[in-house]
């Protein structure tokens, strides 16, 4: 009688469990089974009642429909619980992805962001880095790199002189008189910085602009030094081998001075709008240090020497970002400008 | 500077040499070539015709119908020149040929056919003269193509003036020639001269020269001179040099210009007899062949006549007076050499910047005069056969370079090339570019030819170059340094300033910027902001502005400005270097400093202004390492009097912060609130930082207990902490702020502070009796110190 009291049971529970929709039938079918008034207790209650012979098997087949119950409501919770995401990934709208999006990130000049590079190139190759004033004496700019009196450089027209005697910089170069006495006579160092040239602005012609200047100082230093690092630096900067070439030209603080041309990157010489056709870009003057140069800044020119070269930032920047006008680096205009954010 | 491979060519043969060839090598061992022009490539099929005859055309008033004679046929071609006549002959190209514009066609010109078109100079690209067609007064052969009459055929190789100013004797072809036959391995020929010692017996003119700034004065006279042109190739080769053809006297210099790089001037000699070189008072004027009135300023160079009346200005223009004219018949040649520097300071001074001017500048060799004397006379010889010489060669030689020679180890220049260059390669090498050559066996004694002595060539680096520039470039291997040298660690202010830069474009969304050192004084002015110039330009005319800036917000303001149109909120910053006074020896004192500018139509001054300030601290203390605060204090006049401060460490003041002066604000544009600051990045980033070393923490448990403390409205934050600072109890490890409430309707004129203290102890966990006794000492405290607690 109990036993099939027992099959009856769950046979009911089959059947209520069959069709549960959601947690609160669920709770309410354990509560009938397995609560404290619930149809397993029941039957647990009738266990006195059950012959003695019949005990053993009416309390193995309790315990099993126990855990089948037990199992089952596990199970449809379960069920339950993927049917809800399901149906909640099925109610989910779709987000509009394709909308634009605002970093919020500010720009820098592209010209910090071509230093960058080009000092972290420079640290690597084990060189210090300096910086220069941009106002400047005559003696740091013009005499102290071999630059004579009378010499063209020196005219009101190239030069922004100031009404205490003073000038802003033409060149880079004039730091290097201080750099020399500094960290002379055996040295690596560049020095990037602003410069001046008193002339008229136009698309190519700017009267303040970005250079940066190397010297290397040793003993036995040679034009194939020179040639190395140009090669090894451009390497850096435009991630592939560059081929160089050196031409003859002339500035007081070398001698001999040359101008260095890099096989053009963009269109491997075939001649490109960048090149101008020529299939070589002109990137870096540069020289073997004057014996003038090295004596005023107290190194012996017979015991040292080496090479000095010079870098444009704003090309680079034009060449890199396609920008057609140079001014725009000075100008303040910020939507041209802010297109730049912090890489390039 | 244009050069004339023909013209070339008469000193060295380059036949079998390509062009690109030519531009290349002379690219890599001499100066830039920026262009390469074929001449007469287009001039096809053009003869030497003669006009038959003239008729006007029926329907055109400039129109007329030619009959030409072009040897085998006769054309009908139509003709608008002015200048055509009957029985002129005249340069035809025929149907099918070409001129510099293009192909001939026949065609039908207001109604009537025309086969060819008779040509100007210009058509052919042979010269400037385009007031009609060529009027050819040589003896030719009708029907003759004027090619083979004519050196029409050429290319003309543009060089970057910029890339010979230190050589002064690449400024003309013989020259240009040396070097292509150093470059090429090929013999240079001898530059024909005439024989001036032949002339000796002749009278002297008499030269004089009365100032340091002429080194030597030649000339030479001549008569009965008849020609009146130059001979057509002649004309053809100044053309293409990029002169223009004048008359023969004038061609003449000219051409001995372009030959030797020297300067020449022909005076009348009826008019000028003798030479005075003088230096100017500053009060003479002179109207030069032009016919443009100059005043001579003092210490220029002038040539005046026997009468010491000015006749030209020395090294750069002739007078109109004693200036030469299709009439005259007899000249005196004048060769000299100036001071290059006298000669560029009155060029420049008088803004007259000639042909003659630019070489003189670049320091001729005085050596010269005798040589463009003796070429001009052989010259003029040749195309004038009744031109008589009616003097010597006359001579005032003031100043003579030195000599300079040069002591050379042959294995110096391997020593510095990076490579071995034998001494046979040496001599081989300066023997071609004219240097004298001493074998001493351990040395070379060198001596520089005088062309190259003027300033060029002096030390024995000097002569690397000329060794290496034709051994080739190509030819080294690259070579790492023998050396290296110790790791060294960036200068902090660079160090920092790229982080700073990033963090400001990164995390503030700031805008950096690079403005120009002057201040925009129009700009300030209208803007009511005042700001110092210790420094300004002596000549401001391509800057626009002349005063150097002091300070960089001024130069915000203005981009603030210049985009206000376009943005609602705007960010820039600017790290860059200032002049802030002079010192003792009146030299500038540059700073290097970063200005910070927040404009916004949408925010608050107060949220600007606690952003900026978020910057500034962050600045410091996550990039240098240095704890910054505000202090009261004053800044500049254009930020507003009352929210405006200074920044400062423990130990420095650095700069200001603060909110624009309402009146600039108004001024730029009111829709904006616009806070600022501006420091001394550099004397920031020296600053000492603070050790950054890790806080120990209690491993016992801690207590957060948050307080709402009433104070006045007007408490400033750092006054509370110092009252607060009096506070002492064992088991607060700190305290921060959490909020600040205030309500005009709940508590007046007081505002509330939340406060989060934070109990702890490093050796036990704290007793509810110790947190109970910090409670009651707290507010005891506070109710002592006139503050509230509130509930």
């Amino acid at each position: 009688m109990e036993i099939n009291n027992i099959n009856e049971t769950e046979k009911c529970f089959d059947e209520d469990s069959s069709n549960i929709q959601n947690l609160e039938e669920l709770e309410n079918i354990r509560l009938k089974y397995l609560g404290k008034k619930g149809a397993i207790t029941d039957i647990m209650a009738k266990f006195r009642e059950v012959p003695v012979e019949l005990k053993k098997e009416f309390g193995i087949k309790v315990n099993a429909l126990k855990t089948k119950i037990e199992n089952n409501i596990e199970q449809i919770k379960a069920d339950l619980a993927s049917k809800q995401i399901e149906r909640e990934i099925k109610n989910t709208k779709m987000f509009d992805y394709s909308l634009p999006v605002d970093t919020k990130t500010g720009s820098l000049n592209p010209r910090t962001i071509i230093q960058k590079q080009v000092v972290d190139i420079f640290k690597n190759m084990g060189f210090v880095v300096e910086d220069g004033k941009e106002v400047e004496t005559e003696y740091n700019n013009f005499e102290s790199v071999n630059v004579p009196k009378n010499h063209p450089a020196r005219d009101m027209q190239d030069t922004f002189w100031l009404n205490n005697g003073e000038l802003l910089k033409t060149q880079t170069s004039a730091a290097q008189n201080r750099i020399l006495r500094t960290y002379g006579p055996v040295c690596k160092v560049i020095f990037p910085g602003r410069v001046f040239r008193n002339e008229a602005l136009d698309a190519k012609h700017e009267n303040t602009f970005f250079q940066l200047e190397g010297v290397v100082v040793g003993k036995n230093v040679t034009i194939a030094n020179l040639i190395y690092f140009e090669k090894a630096m451009l390497k850096s900067l435009f991630k592939k081998d560059i081929e160089v070439r050196l031409r003859p030209g002339f500035f007081p603080f070398t001698e001999p001075s040359y101008e260095l041309d890099a096989r053009c990157p963009f269109c491997g010489g075939r001649g490109c709008h960048t090149c101008g056709g020529s299939g070589w870009l002109e990137l870096c003057p540069c020289g073997m240090i004057h014996p003038n140069v090295l004596k005023m800044a107290g190194i012996d020119p017979e015991e040292y020497n080496g090479f000095a070269f010079g870098l444009g930032f704003d090309r680079l920047v034009m060449i890199r970002t396609n920008l057609d006008d140079i001014r725009y680096l000075n100008s303040n205009n910020l939507k041209v400008m802010s297109q730049f954010k912090t890489k390039m | 500077m244009k050069i004339s491979i023909n013209w070339i060519s008469d000193y060295v043969d380059l036949s079998g040499i390509e062009t690109d060839e030519l531009v290349k090598r002379f690219n890599l061992s001499t100066a830039e070539i920026e262009g390469v022009e074929i001449k007469g490539q287009n001039v096809q099929d053009v003869v030497f015709g003669k006009v038959l005859s003239v008729e006007n055309h029926p329907e055109s008033n400039h129109l007329h119908i030619l009959k030409v004679d072009v040897g085998s046929e006769t054309l009908q071609i139509v003709c608008g020149a002015p200048n055509v006549r009957e029985g002129m002959v005249t340069a035809v190209c025929k149907v099918g040929g070409s001129v510099v514009a293009g192909k001939i066609k026949a065609a039908k010109l207001a109604g009537v056919e025309s086969q060819g078109m008779c040509c100007a100079e210009t058509e052919l690209g042979i010269g400037c003269d385009d007031d009609g067609i060529m009027d050819i007064l040589e003896p030719v052969t009708i029907g003759q193509n004027i090619k083979e009459v004519w050196n029409i055929d050429d290319i003309v190789l543009e060089i970057d003036n910029k890339s010979l100013t230190n050589r002064p004797d690449l400024w003309g072809h013989y020259g240009l020639a040396r070097e292509f036959a150093a470059i090429f391995d090929r013999p240079l020929k001898k530059m024909p001269l005439a024989d001036l010692e032949k002339y000796n017996n002749l009278r002297k003119i008499s030269i004089d020269i009365d100032t340091p700034n002429c080194y030597r004065y030649s000339a030479i006279t001549a008569e009965n001179i008849t020609a009146k042109k130059s001979p057509r190739d002649m004309a053809i080769r100044l053309n293409y040099a990029g002169m223009r053809d004048i008359n023969l006297l004038a061609d003449l210099t000219n051409y001995v210009m372009l030959d030797l790089g020297l300067p020449m001037h022909a005076f009348d000699n009826n008019i000028v007899k003798g030479i005075n070189v003088l230096e100017s008072d500053g009060s003479i004027k002179m109207t030069t062949l032009e016919g443009e009135e100059h005043e001579l300023p003092k210490g220029a160079t002038l040539i005046c006549d026997e009468n010491k009346e000015p006749v030209a200005i020395a090294g750069i223009k002739g007078g109109l007076k004693s200036g030469i004219s299709d009439d005259t018949t007899s000249v005196l040649f004048e060769a000299a050499v100036f001071d290059y520097a006298n000669i560029r300071k009155t060029a420049r001074k008088i803004k007259l910047i000639t042909d003659a001017s630019q070489r003189y500048e670049k320091s001729l060799d005085p050596e010269l005069t005798q040589f463009a004397l003796s070429r001009i006379i052989y010259l003029l010889g040749n195309i004038d056969a009744g031109a008589r010489v009616t003097s010597s060669f006359s001579d005032c030689y003031k100043y003579k370079y030195p000599t300079i020679k040069i002591d050379l180890k042959p294995e110096f220049i391997g020593k510095i090339v990076g490579t071995e260059i034998t001494k046979e390669y040496i001599i081989k090498t300066l023997n071609a570019f004219e240097f004298g050559i001493e074998d001493q066996g351990e040395k070379l004694i060198v001596t520089v030819p005088s062309f190259r002595a003027t300033k060029d060539v002096s030390i024995k680096e000097d002569l690397v170059e000329e060794v290496a520039r034709l051994y080739g470039y190509d030819n080294i291997v690259p070579q790492p340094l023998a050396f290296d040298t110790e790791p060294q660690n960036l200068i902090p202010s660079i160090e920092y300033e790229y982080d700073t830069k990033l963090m400001l474009a990164e995390k503030y969304a700031a805008n950096e910027i690079h403005s120009y050192l002057w201040n925009y004084e129009d700009f300030n002015t209208q803007n009511k902001i005042a700001t110092k110039a210790y420094v300004s330009l002596l000549d401001s005319s391509n800057a626009g502005q002349s005063g150097i800036r002091s300070e960089l917000i001024p130069t915000l303001l203005r981009t603030l400005d210049e985009n206000k149109n376009t943005y609602s909120d705007i960010r820039v910053f600017e790290i860059g270097r200032v002049v802030s006074g002079l010192d003792e020896e009146n030299n500038c004192i540059e700073n290097k400093k970063l200005a910070v500018l927040f404009a916004s139509q949408n925010k608050r001054e107060e949220e600007l202004f606690i952003e900026l300030k978020t910057a500034i601290v962050d600045i410091a203390k996550n990039i240098m390492g240095i704890d910054v605060s505000l202090v009261e204090g004053d800044t500049v006049q254009y930020l507003h009097p009352i929210n405006s401060f200074r920044i400062v460490s423990r130990t420095d003041d650095y700069g200001y912060v603060g909110v624009l002066h309402p009146e600039v604000k108004k001024s730029i544009d009111k829709r904006f609130n616009v806070v600022a600051f501006e420091i001394d990045f550099e004397k920031l980033a020296n600053t000492k930082a603070y050790a950054r070393k890790i806080k120990s923490i209690s491993k016992y448990q801690d207590v957060d207990v948050d307080y709402n403390i009433l104070c006045d409205e007007n408490l400033i934050y750092s006054d509370l902490q110092k009252i607060l600072s009096k506070f002492k109890n064992k088991i607060v490890s700190g305290y921060s702020l959490v909020d600040i409430y205030q309500n005009k309707d709940l508590l007046g004129n007081k505002k509330s502070v939340t406060l989060r203290y934070n109990l702890s102890s490093f050796d036990h966990t704290l007793t509810g009796e110790e947190i109970e006794k910090f409670r009651a000492d707290f507010v005891e405290f506070i109710n002592k110190s006139g503050l509230e607690i509130r509930g």
